[in-house]
């Protein structure tokens, strides 16, 4: 069930010319968000996807109005921080990166705090079905594990029945089945209560699954916006072929590999070699040939799909690697 | 102020704190614990007899006048005079005698009461060994220790102080910093609730939590030590409240911009320790110099700790505890209407 007004079609989040500059007496100022232009639709799942330090964090929490733009436009479901601060926040929820709730409560009065802080609310049996935390209801927060205390973060933010729900990395240091567990309670919001998500991750893999949209961030700056899909046909192949053998970058530069058709773009780096392929079944026989005639020894030649990390290393020419995805 | 909100925040800020027992200990436990140590140690003791040092080159003479004579008031040793000399030095002895019962020799500090009294003492011994009459023969001694003069009756009401400002310093200040610094407290900024209703709800349950102490404090003093409240009963549980909300007020304030524990523990000490030392809790704050009075009387404590005392003695009228009250009560506002406007989430 969604509370919103019939009249409220607007986007959810609007961002123009967004910046902040940290300055810090002594130091040269710190540009973490340098210009960003956003629209966030409603009813859809959008991922800010970046390394650490992208700026990721600082655009969320200007528009959960923790922090102050240095310059630019903030809209937030139509309203204003500095005009309607009470309005928004009775209609946001909000998960922080790395919050500690009150260590000597239990889940289910946790919920019941921040069920009362709002009107209307849901019920406290409500927030925990919704998380299934209902094995945990009388385990008192310090007792939780990680995977726990962000379901009931995430809980804590949907207490309020919000349309905007902010999710700042809510799956970091997750083992893959509270993350999955985590994107079905994402989900079911999003499709069930037709709540927009607003959501930071560094994990290629979550991006992926779970959102409609995606915006690539780095150095506070946007560098690729659309749905998963396109961001991977924008690169115009399809396919990947890595190969792994010794000093394979210096063989690779005398030229070993020339011309083979189908080969769109190629990395080669110590070991490693990271061909795009539109089409594998074409490439991949010429490409073994010329490994054959160079009597190139092959340690390893795998063969995937295009993914969100790809556009990452299209884009910036590094890997997107601290999330220990990779 | 919206009551579902300060409902929801003051209930988990209770149950919070009740749920931790060493913070329990030492809201009831230590200021009874030393309620009862120094009730007994200044309550019960007798004045130690004074300590004497009589050089052995000195006629037995001395020591035997000295020691038949001074009633058990005097506690004389034979030393050489080197050795004498040290033990005034380290203050083991109060006074050093030589020369004979006739003309004696006083060695002694004279900044210092004991040794005053232990020359008297002496004095008094040899003029009872050379037959004369003892000039204090015919005084009446009556020692007081009736309830209300003695110094548990006296502590009773600095016990209390003290353990409202730790409530309010610790209880408060120092558990809204940790909220600050784990930043549990911006997890509530980006909710609708207020500032001022977060800090209503915070002062709310304080204020139950730190009201039980001060009253088994009192309690314990007249179970045990029969202290006597001769003034209103309204009125001394009515300052008790307001002293609570004073210092939870002046906690508030001090937890308004601090971010660590190490910042708000600077804090504290700077509004406790000039309290602890001038505001009357140990001792009577009347003696100090002219020149820290003003300091004396500007600080909460010392109205509140006089205001009890007047209370109950029965010495304070209506005016006086008023004037307390008053003292008090603008401390309390000024930190609280101070710490809405410096209070910062993050």
């Amino acid at each position: 069930m969604s509370r919103r007004p019939e009249s409220d079609t607007g986007p959810a989040i609007r961002l123009a010319g967004l910046r902040k500059v940290y300055t810090t007496r002594g130091r040269p100022p710190v540009v973490a968000v340098d210009g960003l232009d956003l629209t966030v639709e409603r009813g859809e799942i959008f991922v800010l996807l970046g390394p650490n330090g992208a700026g990721k964090t600082t655009t969320v929490e200007i528009c959960e109005g923790l922090l102050d733009a240095t310059s630019g436009v903030v809209e937030v479901l139509g309203l204003e921080w500095g005009r309607d601060a009470e309005r928004i926040r009775a209609q946001i929820g909000v998960s922080l990166q790395d919050t500690r709730l009150f260590e000597k409560q239990t889940v289910a009065e946790l919920c019941a705090l921040f069920a009362g802080l709002y009107e209307p609310s849901r019920t406290v049996a409500e927030l925990i079905a919704l998380v299934q935390l209902e094995e945990k209801a009388n385990t008192r927060y310090a007792h939780l594990s990680g995977g726990q205390r962000q379901r009931l973060a995430v809980a804590t933010a949907l207490a309020g029945r919000p349309e905007l729900l902010f999710l700042d990395e809510p799956t970091t240091g997750l083992d893959p089945q509270s993350r999955r567990a985590l994107w079905d309670v994402i989900r079911a919001y999003r499709d069930e209560d037709g709540g927009t998500v607003v959501l930071t991750t560094h994990y290629m893999e979550e991006a992926a699954q779970l959102c409609d949209r995606v915006m690539v961030v780095d150095h506070g700056k946007a560098i690729a916006l659309g749905t998963p899909a396109q961001l991977i046909a924008g690169l115009g192949a399809a396919h990947v072929v890595e190969v792994r053998a010794p000093g394979l970058a210096a063989r690779v530069e005398e030229g070993v590999l020339g011309g083979i058709d189908g080969i769109l773009e190629q990395h080669a780096e110590g070991d490693r070699l990271h061909l795009s392929v539109t089409e594998p079944h074409v490439a991949l026989p010429g490409i073994l040939r010329a490994f054959e005639r160079a009597s190139i020894e092959l340690d390893a030649l795998t063969t995937r799909h295009t993914s969100l990390e790809d556009v990452f290393v299209h884009l910036t020419g590094r890997q997107l690697r601290d999330g220990g995805e990779s | 102020m919206r009551g579902r909100v300060l409902r929801a925040v003051t209930r988990t800020v209770l149950l919070e704190h009740l749920r931790t027992p060493e913070a329990v200990f030492w809201t009831y436990g230590f200021p009874l614990v030393m309620a009862l140590v120094l009730g007994f140690a200044f309550g019960e003791g007798r004045v130690e007899p004074s300590r004497v040092a009589v050089v052995d080159t000195a006629p037995p003479a001395l020591v035997e006048a000295i020691d038949r004579h001074a009633e058990q008031r005097v506690m004389a040793s034979t030393l050489s005079p080197a050795e004498a000399h040290r033990a005034l030095t380290l203050g083991l002895v109060d006074l050093v005698v030589s020369g004979s019962p006739e003309r004696p020799v006083f060695d002694l500090d004279p900044m210092r009461a004991g040794s005053e009294l232990a020359r008297l003492q002496v004095e008094r011994a040899l003029l009872r060994a050379g037959g004369l009459v003892d000039p204090g023969a015919a005084s009446v001694i009556r020692p007081v220790d009736e309830p209300g003069d003695r110094y548990i009756d006296f502590l009773i009401a600095g016990l209390i102080g003290m353990n409202l400002l730790g409530a309010g310093m610790y209880g408060i200040g120092y558990n809204v910093v940790m909220m600050r610094s784990n930043k549990l407290l911006r997890r509530l900024a980006v909710t609708p609730m207020r500032r001022g209703e977060f800090l209503a709800a915070f002062l709310m349950s304080r204020t139950v939590l730190a009201l039980p102490p001060p009253l088994a404090i009192l309690a314990f003093g007249i179970l045990v030590f029969g202290v006597p409240v001769h003034g209103s009963w309204l009125a001394l549980l009515g300052l008790i409240l307001l002293g609570t909300l004073t210092f939870a007020g002046l906690g508030l304030l001090v937890a308004s911009r601090a971010r660590t524990s190490e910042s708000v523990s600077g804090w504290i000490n700077l509004v406790t320790m000039p309290m602890w030392l001038l505001g009357g809790i140990f001792f009577s704050n009347e003696r100090f110099p002219d020149l820290v009075q003003p300091l004396v009387h500007a600080m909460p404590m010392t109205h509140f700790t006089d205001g009890m005392r007047g209370i109950m003695l029965g010495s304070f009228g209506t005016g006086e505890i008023a004037a307390s009250a008053l003292g008090l009560a603008v401390v309390g506002l000024v930190s609280f209407v101070a710490a809405l406007r410096l209070f910062r989430w993050s």
